[in-house]
Formats: structure tokens, C-alpha cells, sequence
């Protein structure tokens, strides 16, 4: 399935470069310097055709005079000190949005860009171009795939059982056509001879054995994979998300700190999938119409759905009335006997996110990358050390360990057969029952 | 020197009951419970072997299909605008004020992701440090405000308001009551509000408005349980009609006549810890000395150096004694009785002569409800000086106010017709007033009669409507318990139902303030701006403005909501005016006197209970009395030769007949203690409608025990706790109680100590100086409890001089650990699921003849075989001129006792599979999911402390407590495991506690400071009897404590080497 999702991805990618590609060049040369620094200032706040935190700026040239323009951008409060009905009415208009001021711009660059506003203005909005592969498809469980092969492999092998009889037969009556003697008494059982010639000169007993064992192992893996599911271990397990968020594009493509949104990971037990009103910091702007037509991304579109919230409202007005949470389903499930804390991990072990939860940056949709069993548990604090040094919580450990390296040397119990000093977790109480049962 | 006390746990222990020999020695003590475990409802196993093989070939194919099938999906709602406050796995705690009596003790509570899960004390409220004004105050709280949590989770409360019992809405209650107000106030006719004891500034000017607004209207404040005689005399003595503060820590010598301040009598919590702060034997502080005189033995009387049983009806002229005692001393003018009052062994006089040596440091109490008496205690108290010194009228207390007079005057008028409406706000009179039957029928004569109750109980039943006031938990309010000492209520969660605070209600009719707007947001739990725009919120700041003053006003308030207290400097403390002459009072005490061979009935107030008004919380009902240990029913506590006289043994009923009014088959104990000539019976039980815990008639479920409030009334004004003249016959019926008091019993061994505080000081190992026994051990001692060790070493210190016994422990830890309820017929099996429990020791005290005389009799080992107890009680007989006197002279050692994390502990080398074993912090874990409940450990348990679980109390219907619903799921705490069937628990020295000190130590990169780790009992002790702590830390308070003289380990002869020191008892008496 991986396999497939980075395929689906490389489409989506190269359907997205082909959409750059089909752009007419671009024919005004400050037009084109106009969309630099529009896209480094503006972008992130202003659409042409749509509105982002600020309004949209389609045909902005008509509607404002360039010298009111320029006074605007550079020091937009100024403006609106001084008493300009139209900054007042521009700024109320927003809900009191503030907007930076630039002065750092030159008036060239702002002209720069009101050339770019101008031919974008011109133009259509755009025709939707649906990347190859950017529509995820249902996928199919990886267990029928198996039961489908298992299946043909069955089948297959009764053919061949056939074949493998039929074939005797003829060369026998082959052989009989030729004059040769016929073993009129075929040798050995039914089974016997049934199967090839190799495999039919070996002990039946031992045959069988080996065909119940060969079932008896496929049987037992089944059988303890589901065992496994039953209990709750489920690595591997990647549902459909309500929404399909992508932490490769924001973990990676925009490499967005996981404690960004993930941000209780440091101090609770629990990493807390973030509140809807945390996406919103970005997607109150970041909408991804480029790559819909001009249109909100469906999937921020849940964002909006869920907060009921208003995209075409200025963007500090408070969500609606009538919201509907996101019930985002659970990979991740310990036993509630299991008591697990992530503050420990993160904020005082320092481990990273990926030790447990495997290259998430590069999952298009998470899944459960370990298998969160008790001997999974049990093995890395076995072998994961304790930051006993820059910790004064084990100032008293630490000093014990220095005290027993400077006694025994390279015999300590504090260091591995490499020599290095290692202080484990499990050597300090990390392997008993009550620190994670009770 | 050897104690020469025996001490014994019940009567069925002294006599060697057979019943209780024979449970003693059985593994189980009734047979296992095979066929309704198996007959759970999830556990069908009623088939034939064709079944058998059908379900088998069924569940193979099952099996194989289900491999393609994932496990069930699991959803993860988060916040859509997260609380800025609110991390999701972090606890929250916010102030506010317990509303379980009106005490009104300040309390912490503790909020998972906005659900209120755990309260405990605020040690920065007077009340609940017991006026301890220093920054290091701890706050504990009692049992009933432990458990009050679990009435807010209560399912059985009201979701709507009601209209002539049918469930209605809020717009139609609000238009109809509004329009009947202005109607009877317009026709002239007079409406009541009937409130129990109010001290809320807020709610008091509601009430205000209300009255303003209403011209007829008039406000009566009632409890059901009152403090009218002290009220009275105070409003004769001193023109004062309230209750002062009393400073128990400030008495060198405590008095209490049948009041029992430490277990229900006034401020429980407030009294208790001032109480013992004085009673920890120390050097260089002298530790106070507390006689009591009873009937009943109360909890307070347990713990009393010296305690004489006195008949409740003569006590009269018993303080009559004491005061001419001191008359005479101080030159004052006597009361003339005719009858002499004194009490064996001259204990009267004796106890004069100590108060007279320490007058200005003494206090004398009275739990009587007769003003009469309350003035003769207001006249010795004036005598020795104590007014300005041990109580004080300047700082009095608010917390009870209600004189019982104004509510026979409201019964009369209603019947009169001069009241046409009445409004019951925290009051059941139909249950708990004398004239309930009356005022059932009066309340069908009103034309307007409304209930604030929060749930269908006597009185709402009987009103027009009801509207369904909050739990405390959801609202907001303040209090005023002391004089110009305030503390504050705030909402922890949005109100689970459709309720509305009472004083809304009252000024929605009145001042027309509107229903809060529901915040759509709030209903879906998102956002909640619900509470910001509680009209009573505003209310209660324009309140308070006029009292902080504009300026800063919005940060002072929020401060004061912060502390959850706004405390001022104690106003200089007056001695009062007093010219009450009480020597023509003779004539009336003389009236009083019981006449020979009668038998008085004493009421009071259970621990847990109280009142009755909270009888649908099945924790108050499942805590053990801490005297009697029966749980779930009231009784009557017989004396022991009232019950040989009339053939009574345990197991039987009694009638009780007296002033017109009986009660038929009500179970007896026999209760060691009970003044002979009395029995007593707990006020708070028989309730018909208070739910499927209590008791309800609409449900047909039977009330928990009998409902004694028709014997609490009174000839004169107060009623009184004391009804002279019972019939007392055997009953036909006989009845099994719930008492614990046997169970899990150590019998026969050595497990608490004690001396006198005159040993004591002359020797601080004096009862704790046996010689060490000879330890040999096949361990080695483990690295952790070596010198010089990394880790933490937890341990555990309990002072039984501090204890009480009070049982608010034994809630706090059961709620903190999700330990399920039982019910009354598993507890009957012994199969209580309590982790801590309180043994109470019954000894032979020294015939409370003489105050400081040794008597010969109770020297050395006197239950011998050959001499048999009733040998005993012959001699004793004889020697005293009257039978079972001895049974009346009882003292009681009260030693909380759970899992002691033995360093060397028996349970976990029995276990087969690994389940209990050591960690390296010296604790004995406990892990559920391997045990497989073989009970080998709770077997080999030298202290019995393990709990077993027969079954699955959550989602039982055979057990629907608070674990089967719901919504009585919300009060389980999320870090504690929620055990199944089948398998061994017990306390874990609240391990998620330490791991959530320990953590958040190591976040901050330091140490685990001292005291920042405490357990659920630690935290809930009103006592501060249980230390806990680390002991590898040399400066911790538990390691100062392990190094005390006072400390032993109990049944250290079996060298488990447990982690809880018990410091020896030290009783401020002569002998032991």
C-alpha cells in the first residue's frame, strides 16, 4: 500500500508540474517581477480572485486610485489616522483585520505588483485540472489481496496435480504406442499416483506431515495476526481519516514541527490530536486554490464545515453557531490497563516522534508504524539510556554511576561491551509492573 | 513494660462466638459464589455437549472469518476551539466551597478535560485548616464532602423542572409561578421561603429582592438537625442569637457533654483539626486532656483520654453539679437542685477540679438541643473565663442559624391560612420534621408551593412544581461560615441537566433577571461561554463591588475566586456581658431527672449520613460507622444489660415505643459504651423517596433503615435529641447487619500500642519498648533499602494519637482509586472492596471510676481461658453494685489500616504467576492483568488487606451503584485502572500519584520535592494523621516521623519489614 500511496503522490506531483508548465508565459516583465514579491508579502494574506485573511484584490487598480494604493500598502494605519474615509471604510469593511505595513517596499515594487494584479484581474478564473491520481481511491484491504492469491495459488496447484497425472498417463500410453512394457500394477497409492515423480518416491507419512505443517504455519500466522488485532495490536493499521490530511505535506513539504499542532506532547499524557481552531491559523488564508480551480481545497473545506466557519466573512469573525466536531478515528490504541505518558517520552527521555510512531513526516495518511505490544515496550527500555547528566532529578544516580565507573572501570554494570557508558531505563525501575500498570 | 491491655474488635470476639470462630477459620467466609458469577449476564454457559460442539465448529469458522476483520474503531473527537486553560490529560483545580452541609468548608476540586472528578480541602479556608491562619495550613475535608462528587453524578437527579409531577419547561414554571407570586402578594396572603441555614451574602440579598419585591414575603431558615438550644441561650445570655467559634486547639482541658464535635456536632472538619494540634504528644507543649460524657458512643467519645457514660436525660443536672462545683470555688451563686448529681467515682468533681485549674484554657460543650442546658454551659464556660479565650462571640460562626420555633409558627400560619405560598430551598420537612405527615397535608392547602430540590425527594413530591436547583459543583455563590471570613463558589462544570440555581429562580420571579441564554456552542461541549454569562455571576460581582470597592475590582475578584477565600484579620475578641442568674433554674433540671429503671432514647447524627438529606450517595452509605462499623441501616444501640435483660442477642429487632410514636422491628447492635439506661438510633434513614440507593416508595425500593425524625421533637421551643420514657420489647423479626467489624481480623495479635502521656514523658518509648524481636530473613536486603540509595523509598506514618477515626479517608482513597460499591448483602460476605479500612479496638477501660488512680482490677492479662469473660462480668458485677457496668466503660483505638507494602512481603512469593511483585521504591505492586485469582496472596496477607473482585461491578445491573450508568462513569478517575472480575486488589500507595509527582519533578529537571506527593488519604485526613513520603530523602517529614520513639511497625515479629510506622497512642490519662 505504501508502495502505492508514493506512486499516487508522484502523480499528483507531476500533474501539478504540468499545470505550471501550461501557464502562458508571462509577457510583462514587471508583471512577472510583480508576482515575486507579491507572492513573498501579499500571498499569504490576499487572492486575486478570492478572498484570504485580507479581501481579494481582482481589479483593485479600478476600484482605488494608485497614489491612495501606495499610501495604503506602505503604512496602511497612518493612512487611516490621518482620516482617509475611504482606509477607514476599507479597514471596517475587514472587521478591523490589521494589516502590516510596507514600507520597505519601493514604489516601484508596489507598481510592480498592481502590474501583476492587473494581468492576473484579466484573466479567467482557472478551468479545474484534476492531477492523475490526486483522487484517493477506496483502497482495497491488504488481507483479500491475500486471500485472492491464496486462492489462485490453490488453484493453480490442483491444475498442475492434474496436468502432472494426465501427463503420466500419456507417457505411458506413449510408452505402450512404443512397445515398451507397461506396469500394468501402477506403484504406490492413490496419492502416490497422483502427485510427480520426485515427490511421489517420498514417504507418504512425511509428505502429509509436511503439506499439515506448511497449513499448520500458514494457519498459525492467520490465526496470531488476528490474535493480535484482538488485543489491540494493529500495526500497520491505517484507516480513512475523516478529513485526508497529509502529514508529508505539512510535516515534511512545509516541515511544520510536529509540536506545533501536536502541542500537549510536552507536558501531558496525552499528544492531543489539536483543536480544529490550530488548523485554522494557516487555512484562514492557505485554502490550496491553486490546485482546485479556484476553489477551497474539499478537504480544508472540512476545516470550515466543521467550524462552521465562513470563508467569504472577514476573518476574525467568530465561527458559527452550528458546528460539527471531526470525529477522527484512533490509530493508536493502548489497553486501558497500559498507562502511557508522552510527556516522559518527549520532554524528559527527548526521544523523537518517529522512535515510536515511524517516518510520520513521509505518510500521506498515517499508519501504525510499531507494533506497541508490552515486549516492544520492554525492549527500548532496555536499551534506550537514561540523560541521567542533564537531569537534576537523577543527580544522585548520576553520581552513584560516576562513583562505580571510577571504581570498576570497564567492569561496570553501567557499561556495555563496547565500553560506553549506558544507563538504561530499565536499570532504574523502567521494567516494573506499577510504572505502567496500575 | 508490657501492655496489659486486650483489646477486641466486637463482642463476637471477646465471647469466641462460634459464628465468628468458625468464619475466622475458613478461607471464605460464606461459600464461593459460583452460580450467580456464572449467572452474569455476559457469561452464558447454559448448553448441552451438542451445543458445546456446535458453538465450537461455529466459533473455528468464526475465528477464521473474523482474521479479516480489524479490530472495532475507536474515535477521537478534539476540542474545535480549545480552552486556553484546558490540556487534555493534565488535571485542573479550581476553589470553591463544599456544599454538602452548611458548614461550608472550602475545598479544591480536581477537573479532567472539565468534569469535576475529586474534592479535597483548601488549606487556605478557616474551616477546613480549623482556623489555622499560618501559610502552610493544610484543608481537609470529612467523608459526606468526599462523597458529595458523586451527587452531582447522581443520574436519579431532576433533568427538567416539574409541574404537578410531570416533567415541564422552564418558560411555562417561570410564567406560572411568577403570576401566583404577584397574585398572593396582591391578595395579601403571605408567602414563605423556607431555606436551611443561609450565610451566602448573594443568595441572602436574592432572598432580599425577592422579599422587597414581594411585599407578604418572609424568609425562615430551618435545619433538620439544629443547633436552636445553643441559638436560644445565646439570645438570653448575651442578646446574641448565634453560635461563637470555639477554639479546641486553644482548651488545655476539652469537656463535652454528648457532643460529638469530631464526628457531626456543628464544623466537624474546623473542630478536628484544631483538636489535634493539641494532641500530639511533643516537647515543650503540653498535650490537652478531653473528657467526655455520653450515652451513645460517639466518635468523639472514642477518642476521649477519659469517657463516662452518663444518661442523656439526666444531664441536667449533671452540669448543674459541675456548675455548683465551680460556684463554689469561684464564690458564685449555686443552682438549687434537689437531686445530687454525680457520676461514678466522683468523675464530676474531679473533672471541676481540672477545669478550675485551667480556667481561661478550658472549654465545656453540650450537645444538648435545650436552651436551659445550653445557658448552664454558657454559665460555667462564663465562670472559668473561657468567653475571649476558647470561644468567641466577635468571630462567630454562621454555619447554623436556624432556632426550630419559626418553622412550628410556618406550620401553624399555612394551616391557618395566612401563608398561601411556600418555597422549600435545601429543606425536606415532609421526611425530616416531627409533623411531616402534617405538613404534607398543609402543603396540598397552598395555592403556590414550590421545590428547589434536585431531585424528587418527600417535599418536592408533595409541591406543585419543582425547580431543580444545581449541585454546587455547577454554580456560583459565596459564603460567609465565620463572621467577615468569606469564601466563594464557582462552577467546575456546565449543569448537566436542565437545572437552574435556585437563587436564579427566586430572582427570575422577583427582579425578572432571565434564564442564562443556552450557548449552543456549550451544548455540543465545544466552547463554553456559558458560565461568563450566568446572570448570577453578575449578580453575585455587584455584590461584591459594593463590598471590594471599583477600583481593581474585576482582579481583586478573580483573586478571591483564585483562593476560593477572602480572609480578613479576626476582630478583637470581647469578654460578653453576662448577668444570667441561673440559680432558680433548679426546679426545671429537677423535672428532668429520669425515674428509676427508665430507659431514654438518645438520637444522633451518623458520620456519614448526617441528616439524611445526601441518602441517595451509596459511598455514605458503604462507609463503615466508625464506632458501631455497620454500613447501610441504623440500628438501636442496645447496653449490654439491657439487652441480657430483655434476651436481645445481634441478629434481632427491637420495638420502641414512646410519646405516642413506635417503631417496630428495628435491628439492635449491642453496643459496648452505651450508657446503661439508654439506647440510642440514628437520625438520616428511611427515607421514601430519595432514589434507587436510599430508598424510594415510587420505585418500590425499600428504605435503607427506619426513619427516626418522629421522635425529634420537642415540648418547649427546641426539639430535643433526647426522648425520655421508651418502651423498649423484643421484636419478632430478625435482621442480619452489614458490620465489618470482624471482618479481615488480625485477632489475638499485638497490633496497636499505647501508653499514658505521664509515661510518655517520662519515657518517649514508654508502650513501644518491647524488646525488638530476633529477625532472620533468607533475602538479601535490596539495593534500594541500602544506605546510600538512588531512588526513592516510599513509606507511610500514621499517628494514632491524630486519628479519629472519622472514615474520610476510607471515601477519599475509594473515589481516587475507583473502588467499586458492593452493597449491603456482599458486605454481609465480607466482601467490602475498601482498600483502607479503620479497625476499631474495643478495650476494658479502668472502670471510669477514678481519674488518676490506678485500679488493680485491669492490671495484667485478665481474660484468661480458665476465667472466660463470663467470669469476668460476674466478679465485675459484684464489685461495681451493678450489672455489665463494665460494657459502659469502653475505650477505643481507631488504626487505619491498608496494604503495607512490606519490604519482604508474604503475598508476592506465594503468587504463581508473578502478579504482585517489589518495585525498587519499596512498593508492593499489584498487577491486574496477570493476576489470575488464585486469592493465594490475599490468603498469606498478614494484615488482610487484599480485595478480591467476585465480580464485575462496572456495567452490573446487580450492582447499580455509580459504576453502571453513564453518567456515574464521569467521577472515575482516568488514570486509575477500572478492575474486572476475577481478580486481587489493593491499595498501591496512590502509585499514579507518584508517578505524577515524580514526572512532573523530572520535567522541571529537580527533585521530587517533600510532601509534593500525597496520597488520597494524606490529602483527605481532617486530622493530619497520615504522613507519606520518601525515605531515602534523611530531611523528609516521613523520615523525621520514622525516627519518632512513638513509631512501630504492626506485627513487626513476622519481619515483613511493612512501609506504614503506626506511632504508638498516648492517652492524656493516669493508667493505660
Amino acid at each position: 500500500m505504501r508502495v502505492l500511496h508514493q506512486l499516487q503522490s508522484k502523480f499528483r506531483l507531476a500533474g501539478f508540474v504540468a499545470l505550471i508548465a501550461a501557464f502562458p508565459s508571462l509577457n510583462a516583465q514587471d508583471a512577472k517581477k510583480g508576482k515575486e514579491i507579491f507572492d513573498a508579502n501579499c500571498a499569504s494574506c490576499h487572492g486575486i480572485q478570492n478572498r484570504g485573511a485580507g479581501p481579494a484584490l481582482k481589479d483593485v487598480h479600478n476600484r482605488r486610485s494608485e497614489e491612495w494604493l501606495l499610501k495604503w500598502i506602505k503604512n496602511n494605519e497612518a493612512l487611516r489616522k490621518s482620516g482617509d474615509a475611504q482606509a477607514i471604510q476599507v479597514f471596517n469593511d475587514n472587521g478591523g483585520a490589521i494589516m502590516p505595513a510596507f514600507g520597505s517596499l519601493a514604489d516601484a515594487d508596489i507598481k510592480d505588483i498592481l502590474g501583476y494584479i492587473k494581468e492576473e484581474s484579466a484573466k479567467a478564473p482557472k478551468k479545474a485540472v484534476v492531477a492523475p491520481g490526486g483522487v484517493d481511491k477506496k483502497d482495497e484491504t491488504p488481507d483479500s489481496t491475500l486471500y485472492v492469491l491464496l486462492a489462485l495459488i490453490g488453484l493453480f496447484l490442483v491444475v498442475f496435480l492434474l496436468l502432472a497425472r494426465v501427463k503420466r498417463d500419456l507417457d505411458r500410453l506413449a510408452a505402450a504406442g512404443q512397445g515398451e512394457a507397461i506396469d500394468e500394477t501402477p506403484k504406490g497409492n492413490f496419492i502416490q499416483r497422483l502427485l510427480p515423480g520426485p515427490l511421489a518416491r517420498m514417504n507418504p507419512v512425511v509428505l502429509t506431515m509436511f503439506a499439515l505443517s506448511i497449513f499448520g504455519i500458514l494457519g498459525f500466522v492467520q490465526f496470531y495476526e488476528y490474535g493480535l488485532s484482538e488485543v489491540g495490536v494493529q500495526k500497520g493499521y491505517a484507516p480513512d481519516q475523516p478529513i485526508n490530511f497529509s502529514h508529508k505535506i505539512h510535516a515534511d513539504e512545509y516541515a511544520i514541527d510536529c509540536k506545533y499542532c501536536h502541542s500537549t506532547a510536552d507536558k501531558s499524557k496525552s499528544a492531543s490530536i489539536p483543536a480544529l481552531n490550530t488548523c485554522m491559523n494557516c487555512h484562514k488564508s492557505v485554502q490550496a486554490r491553486d490546485k482546485y480551480d479556484g476553489e477551497i481545497s474539499p478537504e480544508i473545506k472540512k476545516i470550515y464545515t466543521a467550524l462552521d466557519y465562513d470563508p467569504e466573512k472577514p476573518a476574525n469573525e467568530a465561527y458559527g453557531k452550528n458546528p460539527r466536531p471531526v470525529r477522527w478515528v484512533r490509530i493508536h490504541n493502548l489497553p486501558d490497563h497500559a498507562y502511557f505518558n508522552h510527556s516522559q517520552h518527549v520532554n524528559v527521555a527527548g526521544l523523537t516522534c518517529q522512535t515510536c510512531h515511524g517516518p510520520v513526516q513521509k505518510m500521506e495518511k498515517v499508519q501504525q508504524w510499531s507494533q506497541l505490544t508490552m515486549g516492544w515496550c520492554i525492549n527500548c527500555h532496555r536499551e534506550t539510556g537514561i540523560q541521567v547528566a542533564q537531569n537534576d532529578y537523577y543527580e544522585k544516580l548520576h553520581e552513584k554511576v560516576k562513583a562505580d565507573i571510577a571504581k570498576n572501570g570497564d567492569k561496570s554494570k553501567y557499561k556495555d561491551k563496547n565500553g560506553r557508558v549506558v544507563v538504561t531505563a530499565g536499570m532504574n525501575g523502567g521494567l516494573e509492573c506499577s510504572k505502567c500498570h496500575y | 513494660m508490657a501492655p496489659s491491655v486486650k483489646y477486641w474488635k466486637g463482642e463476637e470476639e471477646l465471647l469466641r462466638d462460634q459464628a465468628f470462630t468458625t468464619a475466622q477459620k475458613n478461607e471464605f467466609a460464606e461459600d464461593l459464589p459460583l452460580q450467580e458469577v456464572l449467572e452474569e449476564s455476559n457469561f452464558e454457559l447454559n448448553s448441552s455437549r451438542r451445543d458445546f460442539l456446535k458453538y465450537f465448529g461455529f466459533s473455528v469458522t468464526a475465528v477464521t472469518l473474523a482474521s479479516c476483520f480489524k479490530a472495532p474503531i475507536r474515535n477521537a473527537v478534539p476540542y474545535l476551539v480549545k480552552p486556553e486553560e484546558i490540556t487534555p490529560g493534565v488535571p485542573l483545580y479550581y476553589s470553591s466551597t463544599c456544599g454538602g452541609c452548611s458548614t461550608a468548608c472550602g475545598v479544591e476540586v480536581k477537573a479532567r478535560e472539565g468534569r469535576p472528578i475529586k474534592l479535597d480541602g483548601n488549606g487556605r479556608s478557616l474551616i477546613s485548616n480549623g482556623n489555622d491562619r499560618s501559610a502552610e495550613a493544610k484543608g481537609g475535608l470529612c467523608a459526606v464532602g468526599q462523597a458529595s462528587i458523586l451527587s452531582l453524578y447522581d443520574n436519579e437527579r431532576l433533568a427538567n423542572p416539574l409541574k404537578k409531577g410531570s416533567e415541564s419547561d422552564w418558560t411555562t414554571v417561570d410564567a406560572e409561578i411568577s403570576k401566583s407570586l404577584n397574585d398572593l402578594a396582591a391578595a395579601g396572603s403571605g408567602i414563605a421561603i423556607v431555606s436551611g441555614s443561609l450565610h451566602s451574602p448573594s443568595t441572602l440579598k436574592a432572598i432580599a429582592d425577592f422579599s422587597s419585591k414581594f411585599s407578604t414575603a418572609r424568609h425562615i431558615m430551618w435545619d433538620a438537625v439544629s443547633y436552636s438550644g445553643i441559638l436560644e441561650a445565646n439570645e438570653t445570655d448575651f442578646g446574641k442569637k448565634l453560635i461563637p467559634s470555639y477554639y479546641f486547639d486553644k482548651a488545655q482541658v476539652i469537656v463535652s457533654f454528648g457532643a460529638d464535635f469530631l464526628g457531626t456536632w456543628i464544623s466537624p472538619v474546623e473542630f478536628t483539626k484544631a483538636y489535634v494540634r493539641n494532641r500530639i504528644p511533643a516537647q515543650g507543649k503540653e498535650m490537652s486532656k478531653h473528657i467526655q460524657f455520653e450515652s451513645n458512643l460517639s466518635l468523639t467519645g472514642t477518642n476521649a483520654d477519659e469517657r463516662f457514660p452518663m444518661k442523656a436525660g439526666n444531664e441536667g443536672i449533671y452540669l448543674a453539679a459541675l456548675y455548683n462545683k465551680i460556684a463554689q470555688a469561684k464564690g458564685g451563686r449555686q443552682i438549687q437542685v434537689a437531686t445530687s448529681g454525680e457520676l461514678a467515682g466522683n468523675s464530676l468533681a474531679q473533672t471541676a477540679d481540672l477545669l478550675l485549674k485551667n480556667a481561661g484554657k478550658s472549654l465545656v460543650v453540650s450537645g444538648s438541643n435545650d436552651p436551659k442546658l445550653q445557658m448552664i454551659v454558657n454559665g460555667i464556660n462564663m465562670m472559668l473565663g473561657n468567653y475571649g479565650q476558647t470561644i468567641d462571640l466577635d468571630n462567630y460562626s454562621n454555619q447554623f442559624k436556624a432556632v426550630d420555633r419559626d418553622m412550628d409558627a410556618l406550620l401553624a400560619d399555612i394551616n391557618a391560612g395566612k401563608v398561601g405560598g411556600v418555597i422549600f430551598y435545601n429543606v425536606n420537612p415532609v421526611y425530616s420534621h416531627h409533623q411531616g405527615k402534617a405538613f404534607k397535608e398543609a402543603i396540598g392547602k397552598l395555592k403556590l408551593s414550590v421545590s428547589f430540590a434536585s431531585s424528587k425527594d418527600e417535599t418536592a413530591s408533595a409541591c406543585a412544581y419543582v425547580c431543580p436547583d444545581n449541585h454546587f459543583l455547577e454554580s456560583w455563590n459565596d459564603a460567609e461560615p465565620k463572621a467577615n471570613q468569606y469564601q466563594f463558589t464557582q462552577p467546575v462544570i456546565s449543569p448537566v441537566f436542565n437545572t437552574r440555581q435556585a437563587q436564579l429562580s427566586l430572582l427570575s420571579w422577583s427582579v425578572g433577571i432571565q434564564n442564562p441564554e443556552q450557548d449552543p456552542m456549550a451544548d455540543k461541549q465545544i466552547m463554553n461561554q456559558r458560565f461568563q454569562t450566568s446572570p448570577f455571576y453578575t449578580y453575585m460581582q455587584s455584590v461584591w463591588q459594593e463590598k471590594l470597592g471599583a477600583e481593581n475590582f474585576q482582579t481583586h475578584f478573580n483573586q478571591c475566586l483564585h483562593d476560593g477565600v477572602l480572609t480578613s484579620e479576626p476582630k478583637p475578641v470581647m469578654v460578653p456581658a453576662y448577668a444570667t442568674d441561673l440559680s432558680s433554674m433548679g426546679s426545671y433540671l429537677d423535672s428532668t431527672v429520669s425515674k428509676e429503671g427508665q430507659v431514654d432514647l438518645v438520637l444522633y447524627q451518623k458520620v456519614g449520613l448526617r441528616d439524611g438529606s445526601m441518602a441517595n450517595n451509596p459511598w455514605l452509605h458503604e462507609l463503615p460507622d466508625p464506632v458501631s462499623k455497620v454500613c447501610w441501616d441504623n440500628y438501636v444501640t442496645l447496653p449490654k444489660a439491657l439487652a441480657v435483660s430483655k434476651d436481645i442477642n445481634l441478629g434481632d429487632t427491637v420495638n420502641i415505643k414512646a410519646a405516642g410514636i413506635s417503631l417496630n422491628n428495628v435491628p439492635v447492635i449491642i453496643q459496648p459504651g452505651q450508657a446503661n439506661g439508654t439506647i440510642g438510633l440514628a437520625l438520616g434513614y428511611g427515607r421514601t423517596a430519595a432514589g434507587k440507593v436510599g430508598g424510594s416508595a415510587e420505585k418500590a425500593i425499600d428504605s435503607v433503615g427506619v426513619n427516626a425524625y418522629p421522635f425529634f421533637q420537642g415540648s418547649n421551643s427546641s426539639r430535643s435529641l433526647v426522648v425520655r420514657g421508651v418502651e423498649v420489647s423484643k421484636g419478632d423479626a430478625s435482621y442480619t447487619l452489614a458490620q465489618t467489624q470482624t471482618h479481615h481480623t488480625i485477632e489475638g495479635r499485638n497490633h496497636v500500642r499505647e501508653a499514658t502521656y505521664a509515661d510518655w514523658k517520662k519515657n518517649p518509648k514508654a508502650g513501644n519498648d518491647e524488646p525488638k524481636p530476633h529477625m532472620y530473613t533468607v533475602w538479601q536486603t535490596p539495593e534500594y533499602r541500602r544506605k546510600g540509595a538512588t531512588g526513592h523509598l516510599w513509606a507511610m506514618a500514621i499517628d494514632l494519637n491524630a486519628c479519629t477515626g472519622c472514615g474520610s479517608c476510607v471515601v477519599s482513597c475509594s473515589i481516587e482509586n475507583n473502588v467499586p460499591i458492593v452493597g449491603r448483602k456482599e458486605i454481609i460476605l465480607r466482601r467490602e472492596m475498601t482498600w483502607i479500612r479503620i479497625d476499631r479496638y474495643y478495650a476494658f477501660s479502668n472502670d471510669g471510676v477514678v481519674i488518676g488512680k490506678t485500679n488493680e482490677h485491669f492490671e495484667g492479662p485478665y481474660l484468661t481461658k480458665e476465667k472466660g469473660i463470663a467470669a469476668l462480668d460476674k466478679e465485675l458485677a459484684a464489685k461495681q453494685g451493678a450489672a455489665y457496668a463494665h460494657y459502659e466503660n469502653v475505650k477505643v483505638v481507631h488504626q487505619p489500616m491498608m496494604c503495607q507494602h512490606c519490604g519482604q512481603a508474604p503475598c508476592e512469593t506465594v503468587c504463581p504467576v508473578l502478579a504482585t511483585t517489589h518495585s525498587t521504591e519499596g512498593l508492593n505492586q499489584m498487577t491486574y492483568n496477570r493476576c489470575i485469582g488464585t486469592k493465594y496472596c490475599g490468603n498469606n496477607c498478614p494484615y488482610k488487606v487484599r480485595r478480591f473482585n467476585w465480580y464485575r461491578f462496572n456495567n452490573n445491573s446487580n450492582f447499580d451503584y455509580h459504576f453502571n450508568n453513564e453518567l456515574g462513569k464521569m467521577v472515575i478517575n482516568p488514570d486509575v485502572t477500572v478492575r474486572t472480575r476475577g481478580v486481587m486488589e489493593k491499595c498501591s500507595f496512590c502509585i499514579q500519584k507518584i508517578q505524577e509527582g515524580k514526572l512532573k519533578a523530572k520535567r522541571e529537571k529537580r527533585s521530587v520535592n517533600d510532601g509534593e506527593v500525597k496520597t488520597a488519604c494524606q490529602r483527605a485526613c481532617p486530622a493530619n494523621a497520615i504522613v507519606f513520603g520518601d525515605l531515602n530523602d534523611e530531611q523528609s517529614e516521613i523520615s523525621k516521623l520514622y525516627r519518632n520513639e512513638r513509631g512501630f511497625h504492626v506485627l513487626e515479629e513476622l519481619n515483613v519489614q511493612s512501609s506504614v510506622k503506626y506511632l504508638t497512642k498516648i492517652r492524656n490519662t493516669e493508667t493505660v
